[in-house]
């Protein structure tokens, strides 16, 4: 895996934006529209964002997710969405803040909000499972 | 990767299919945490395969399931 100096760059703008507005910003609002989208290419590439293939538009900024999703995130003054439960207490862990996790049991519809004090969850008898194993989230990202 | 309130939503939601792994939340949280806290550090890089490996082993995750590309 390498990104060069140039791409990080361009992820730390692409991050700070995000953080900053509270969403992804347009490749014209970071610089040359054409040089923006080839560098988010590469970075997808490498795993660094993810991209929507159909659109060419950011997808997830990991932890964070550009779109709506099952599990919101409430830290540092504003709500955020997770890719997964992993990403959504990541999203705690990358803003080193507390925080408040809120989703729903995929099996019966129950909702669950778990709060994040010091990084440790405040109920601690909730469980995660992780369905695709490891050498696989790759394959399909989204669907991990 | 989701949340759940027990095992017995985990083996209803599962259906027939085969489990993956299921850890605490608290477990989940430790993980999260060595994962991503670097994720907005102006000096981040991308983590290589063997750092990953690196944080799963200290967590206890390991065996095949937990082997990354």
């Amino acid at each position: 895996m390498h990104v060069d100096e140039a791409d990080l760059g361009l992820r730390r703008r692409t991050y700070a934006f995000f953080v900053e507005h509270g969403r992804a910003p347009l490749a014209a609002e970071l610089g040359d529209p054409d040089e923006v989208l080839a560098g988010w290419r590469r970075l997808h590439a490498e795993h660094a964002v993810v991209l929507n293939p159909a659109t060419d538009e950011l997808r997830m900024l990991n932890p964070f997710s550009v779109v709506p999703t099952a599990y919101r995130v409430q830290a540092g003054g504003r709500w955020w969405y997770g890719n997964c439960a992993w990403d959504a207490f990541g999203i705690c862990a990358a803003l080193q803040t507390d925080g408040r996790v809120e989703t729903s049991c995929p099996d019966c519809g129950e909702p669950l909000a778990v709060a994040v004090r010091d990084g440790r969850p405040e109920d601690e008898s909730l469980l995660f499972h992780c369905l695709v194993p490891a050498g696989h989230w790759w394959d399909d990202i989204v669907f991990s | 990767m989701n949340l759940f309130r027990s095992e017995e939503h985990i083996a209803r939601w599962l259906g027939g299919r085969k489990p993956g792994a299921t850890m605490s939340v608290t477990k989940l949280s430790e993980l999260a945490q060595a994962w991503w806290d670097d994720r907005l550090s102006p000096d981040w890089a991308p983590h290589t395969r063997d750092q990953n490996m690196a944080i799963l082993e200290r967590l206890g995750l390991t065996g095949d399931f937990w082997e990354l590309a």
